[in-house]
């Protein structure tokens, strides 16, 4: 029987540690979920085993031999294969071409058309049922429905004849039947022999599909249970590490008036959220990240198109561009600094006074302009050579910190914050965390996504879950515990005492 | 540190060093033709990296706004500045001004339907640019129908020829561009806001820099500009041909990569690309002056700008 | 979508095929003689090399590419060849030199294909300087048009076989060559990579080598085209190829093919070639004053460049209103 072994295994990005002890156990015959929160390490594992990641250190062995996986190709010589959720699809090609792409059936020095269409029929076969309309070998990916490319996407996997599949997320496109039938097929793979690993951010489906279940937390493999005879709350516990008491916030004098309201907001990848926060207060978005998190940020800076209601200050706004939300106040820090916060090799000043030049007159008052960044500089504390200088000289917080800064200069009504702290050091948090309290009191409304629950939990006073692009509870108060926040991202209720939830009707 | 930061950033500026390297190609001139040596000969040098370098000045803007961004159309709408002013100014002083407002408001139809194409329609700049150059060409053709009617106003053939304190003309407008070029670079709000688009878009739109507007500006500016490179250049020829302007095209296009102008955008300047021209031009006069058939200039502005290319090309490559 | 949508999608040839079909309608209508053989050979002899150009630019734009410098290879394989032979060589002598001029021609796309997937650098500019350094070469090797050709190879070329041009032989291999071409896998890869490169990576494609290749298939296909044009003209200049790098893309735009890459192919090109030579034909039989040709031939080629771009904005106009 196949078995693949990673023990102590660890990758560390820079200064962040991903992985420090990480261990996974995937045997023939057995669906082993691999569980854990935000940034437990569980798809950093997940890329070491595929070859997308290499390890710093650690081992791997494949039925007792020890080998060395450099490359997706690398495992998939191996008999390892994986099914990503970012579709690795060519939109423009048939189906069948897809399936087959790198690994063409040839014939007298051609692509055997008719074999490769015959394959894939066969391997179409096995969804056949619960597509809505049929799919054959000719059609083209871009035609499909997300479902049926991510079907395709696994049929893709299952061309190569694995030993072992990694599904990471399968089931996040797929709707209900997909799922059913792509659980009968996984039993029936498991009957084969085949060794699985599944991760998924619905608890339900672990639950149904898994035997085993490896728990990840904070970068170490903290256990291994049996899915059948352990609830889903021992299994929220162990991905929270224990019991924590209910987060006390500064609970400020609660205002009627609310300063940013959404109603029945729905963009590219959230559906129907309805929300509001207060002037002085910061709601946390939290929830698995992937959820639909920065499609619903965006949808509120106006640089996705939605459908739904946004007033700002009790007034409907328009918020088509992003010009017209920053006109009502609203400010956008992105997490992803190099493709969204930053211009990498223009100047610190450049970057600080980007959204604020057409202050300073149509001839630039520069001595002004510098004068002004200079001071955001002051207060942020950020540690430059000179203002100068490009900003990619800059260290990760430093540089985070510059995102902010340019939108500081502004004196936003309305910060959005896209999981700001990601890849920056201990001590920049700090600060950071100190200056979004600062921010908060001064009377800003907050909306802040993260990452890290840790952060959210230290930070608001009400966090909103998303799970599938959906607000799935609304956790303040007493109920804002770890507990509630992993089970609720995973669509579970742990220990009976989640928040109010979204489909209760009460509004947040 | 500051001060000391600086002075090495400009000392290791690209403008810096394509001057450097347009000094000692003229000391290599010297070597292999001694009375390549003389001030006369360093002044006509420059007096010819005006008129490139003044046509090079659109294409700098449009090759930091990035995306792929890059004007042939430029040579064409040279030629219909020149022809345009010869025909307008049919000699008379009294119609530079008319001259000059048809030249330049032709070079902005040309630029803001380039840009148009380029936003809109989604037509890679190649492309569109390539297209237009088609049409002006036609439009050249339909217009004058094989006969050229009038003559370059003598007054703006004094000024561009003529000596002032020694120099000429022509020195003091690309004098005066440069300066307007770096004010326009360095000290608008346009500027500032090219360099964000030229960078990254997305950072630029979630900035809130209105990116079409500021692309199609820039097609417009550099279509004005390339025209206006028409008009001075006509005081210098004092006579239209069909392919005037086409022939500085490319070393427009290489003189601003010399000068440090990155082809991924968001990086350049013209003080630089002022430079790259003094370097082409040299490179140009010393292959003359080694009587070398234009053949070879060609292959060595391409070798250039390949060995050029692959060296800025690693640099982004290496961030 | 529609059952014709999916089929003018999957054969994004046939729009074309039917504009062609159009062209010729209004070329007939205006020049009643266009279906004799003499005039049929005519059209063909003229259209084959930029068609067999237009194929090798169809093959790096499939891969997400362009190539600026096909003219200018056109010039250069045109002055070797005919710096090679002269008028009156033998079958041997034709056939070496025909083979050195396919070989300078897959040299310089090696060369392109290095700079651009090797080096990585952008293809745009790069081919561009590119052209520079082929087409000056053309022009060390022969500052002055002139050279001759063997009287029988400018006469087989205008010849028939059993009733039918030669050059039309010519346009049937060169879509057999696609064919067979589509059906390696190189020819398959190219439309993955120019469809999502990094899905073609993570599937084991060998992106960089595809890349590369298509610049050394495009350099050949140029190669082919200047014998084809030599043949033609009977003739080298230097020059001869500068007009030719911006009308084969025109050609593989009109054909279907998008410039993005991964999507069309070069039958469409083959046709495109057509249209444009119908075109011109039409505008010069249309009696439209000869000073006003090359505006009407530029409008016409920058509406046709417009095309896609147009559809496009029209369809994003509709769902947003919806």
């Amino acid at each position: 029987m196949t078995r693949l072994v990673a023990s102590n295994v660890s990758k560390q990005y820079g200064a962040v540690r991903a992985l420090t002890d990480g261990n996974i156990e995937i045997e023939g015959g057995r669906v082993t979920a691999l569980l854990g929160a935000n940034g437990s390490g569980k798809s950093t594992l997940g890329k070491i085993i595929t070859g997308l990641v290499r390890p710093d250190s650690g081992e791997l062995t494949l039925d007792g031999e020890r080998v060395t996986i450099r490359s997706p190709k690398d495992a998939r010589r191996l008999g390892i294969t994986a099914v990503y959720q970012e579709l690795s699809l060519v939109p423009h090609m048939s189906v069948a071409h897809n399936i087959w792409l790198g690994q063409e059936p040839m014939r007298r020095g051609g692509i055997d058309q008719k074999e490769m269409r015959e394959r894939s029929g066969e391997l179409l076969e096995l969804f056949s049922a619960s597509f809505s309309t049929r799919v054959t070998p000719t059609m083209r990916v871009s035609d499909l429905t997300p479902g049926e490319r991510q079907i395709i996407e696994i049929l893709k996997a299952m061309a190569w004849r694995p030993r072992i599949l990694i599904l990471d997320e399968a089931t996040a496109s797929l709707d209900g039947r997909q799922v059913e039938r792509l659980f009968e097929l996984v039993a029936q793979w498991r009957e084969e022999g085949m060794g699985l690993a599944f991760v998924s951010h619905r608890m339900e489906e672990i639950a149904r599909v898994a035997d085993r279940a490896v728990v990840l937390r904070n970068g170490d493999t903290v256990g291994e249970v049996d899915v059948a005879t352990t609830s889903e709350a021992q299994l929220v516990q162990m991905m929270t590490g224990g019991a924590t008491a209910p987060h006390t916030t500064r609970q400020r004098a609660a205002s009627g008036e609310k300063l940013l309201e959404v109603e029945g907001l729905s963009s590219g990848r959230v559906r129907d959220i309805n929300l509001s926060v207060a002037p002085g207060e910061l709601v946390g978005i939290g929830g698995l990240q992937g959820q639909g998190q920065a499609s619903l940020l965006l949808a509120l800076f106006g640089a996705e198109p939605y459908r739904g209601t946004i007033r700002i200050a009790g007034k409907r706004v328009n918020l088509s561009t992003p010009r017209r939300a920053m006109r009502e106040g609203v400010a956008y820090v992105p997490g992803d600094r190099g493709a969204e916060g930053l211009l990498p090799v223009r100047s610190i000043l450049e970057n600080l006074q980007l959204p604020s030049w057409h202050r300073y007159g149509l001839l630039l008052r520069q001595g002004k302009a510098q004068a002004d960044a200079m001071r955001a500089v002051d207060e942020l504390n950020i540690k430059i050579g000179d203002i100068e200088d490009p900003v990619r000289t800059l260290s990760g917080g430093n540089a985070q910190k510059v995102v902010i800064g340019k939108w500081l200069l502004r004196k936003p009504r309305v910060l959005l914050l896209n999981d700001p702290t990601k890849g920056i050091d201990v001590g920049a948090k700090a600060e950071f965390y100190a200056l979004l309290e600062r921010l908060r009191d001064a009377g800003t409304a907050i909306l802040f996504n993260s990452s890290d629950d840790e952060e959210l939990l230290a930070l608001c006073q009400k966090v909103i879950v998303l799970q599938d692009g959906q607000l799935r509870a609304v956790l303040e108060g007493e109920a804002l515990t770890h507990e509630n926040l992993v089970a609720a991202s995973m669509g579970t209720a742990a220990n009976g005492s989640a928040g109010r939830s979204a489909d209760s009707g009460g509004r947040p | 540190m500051t001060a000391i930061n600086r002075v090495r950033r400009v000392i290791v500026s690209p403008t810096v060093i394509a001057l450097l390297l347009s000094v000692v190609l003229f000391l290599i001139g010297g070597v292999i033709q001694p009375d390549f040596l003389n001030a006369a000969q360093a002044l006509n040098i420059v007096r010819l990296a005006a008129f490139l370098g003044i046509i090079a000045a659109g294409q700098t803007l449009v090759i930091i706004s990035g995306g792929e961004g890059i004007d042939l159309s430029a040579g064409a709408v040279v030629t219909l500045g020149a022809i345009l002013t010869f025909m307008i100014g049919a000699g008379q002083d009294s119609n530079i001004p008319l001259a000059l407002a048809a030249v330049l408001g032709a070079g902005l139809l040309v630029g803001v339907v380039n840009g148009l194409g380029i936003i809109f329609l989604r037509i890679p700049p190649l492309v569109m640019t390539l297209g237009m150059t088609g049409v002006i060409q036609g439009t050249i053709l339909a217009m004058t129908q094989g006969a050229i009617p009038g003559r370059t106003p003598p007054g703006l053939a004094g000024f561009i020829n003529g000596r002032f304190l020694g120099l000429p003309g022509v020195i003091y407008l690309w004098l005066a561009l440069g300066i307007i070029m770096w004010l326009l670079l360095e000290r608008t709000p346009y500027g500032k806001q090219l360099f964000a688009v030229g960078v990254n878009r997305r950072t630029a739109r979630l900035s809130g820099v209105n990116v079409p507007l500021v692309v199609i500006a820039t097609y417009a500016l550099s279509g004005m500009l390339a025209a206006f490179g028409g008009f001075v250049l006509l005081g210098f020829t004092q006579r239209v041909f069909l392919d005037l302007g086409g022939s500085y095209l490319f070393p427009s296009i290489a003189a601003v990569v010399v000068g440090g102008t990155v082809l991924a955008g968001g990086r350049g300047s013209y003080t630089g690309t002022m430079a790259g021209a003094l370097v082409l031009t040299m490179v140009e006069s010393l292959l003359r002056a080694m009587r070398l058939h234009e053949a070879y200039q060609m292959i060595t502005f391409g070798v250039i700008l390949v060995l050029l290319l692959s060296i800025y090309g690693r640099q982004r490559r290496n961030q | 979508m529609s059952r014709l949508g999916i089929l003018l999608r999957n054969h994004t040839w046939l729009v074309p095929l039917l504009l062609l079909a159009i062209a010729v309608g209004v070329n007939v209508y205006l020049q009643d003689n266009f279906f004799m053989q003499r005039v049929l050979n005519g059209n063909l002899r003229v259209m084959l090399p930029l068609m067999i150009l237009a194929v090798g630019q169809a093959i790096v734009i499939l891969a997400g590419g362009i190539d600026l410098s096909v003219g200018a290879m056109v010039s250069l394989v045109n002055t070797v060849f005919v710096t090679l032979i002269s008028a009156d060589s033998g079958g041997l002598e034709l056939a070496g030199a025909m083979l050195v001029g396919v070989g300078v021609g897959a040299l310089a796309g090696a060369v392109n294909g290095l700079c651009v997937a090797v080096l990585r650098l952008q293809p745009i500019v790069t081919t561009y300087a590119t052209s520079f350094i082929f087409a000056g070469l053309a022009l060390a090797i022969l500052p002055r048009p002139g050279g001759s050709v063997p009287r029988d190879l400018t006469r087989f070329y205008r010849d028939y076989i059993l009733e039918v041009p030669v050059a039309a032989y010519g346009i049937a291999l060169l879509i057999i060559l696609w064919l067979l071409l589509r059906r390696t896998r190189f020819g398959h890869h190219l439309y993955a990579v120019g469809g999502n490169d990094e899905a073609a990576r993570a599937s084991g494609v060998r992106v960089g080598l595809v890349r590369f290749g298509s610049y050394v298939a495009t350099g050949v296909f140029s190669a082919l085209a200047a014998i084809a044009l030599t043949m033609s003209i009977g003739s080298g200049n230097a020059r001869i190829g500068d007009d030719m790098t911006l009308s084969s893309i025109v050609a593989v735009v009109l054909g279907g093919t998008r410039l993005a890459g991964g999507r069309g192919g070069a039958i469409g090109a083959v046709i495109g070639v057509a249209i444009l030579s119908i075109i011109r034909n039409i505008i010069s039989f249309a009696g439209i004053p000869s000073w006003y040709q090359t505006l009407v031939d530029a409008l016409i080629i920058l509406a046709a460049l417009a095309g896609p771009g147009l559809v496009y904005l029209i369809r994003r106009q509709r769902n947003d209103g919806n």
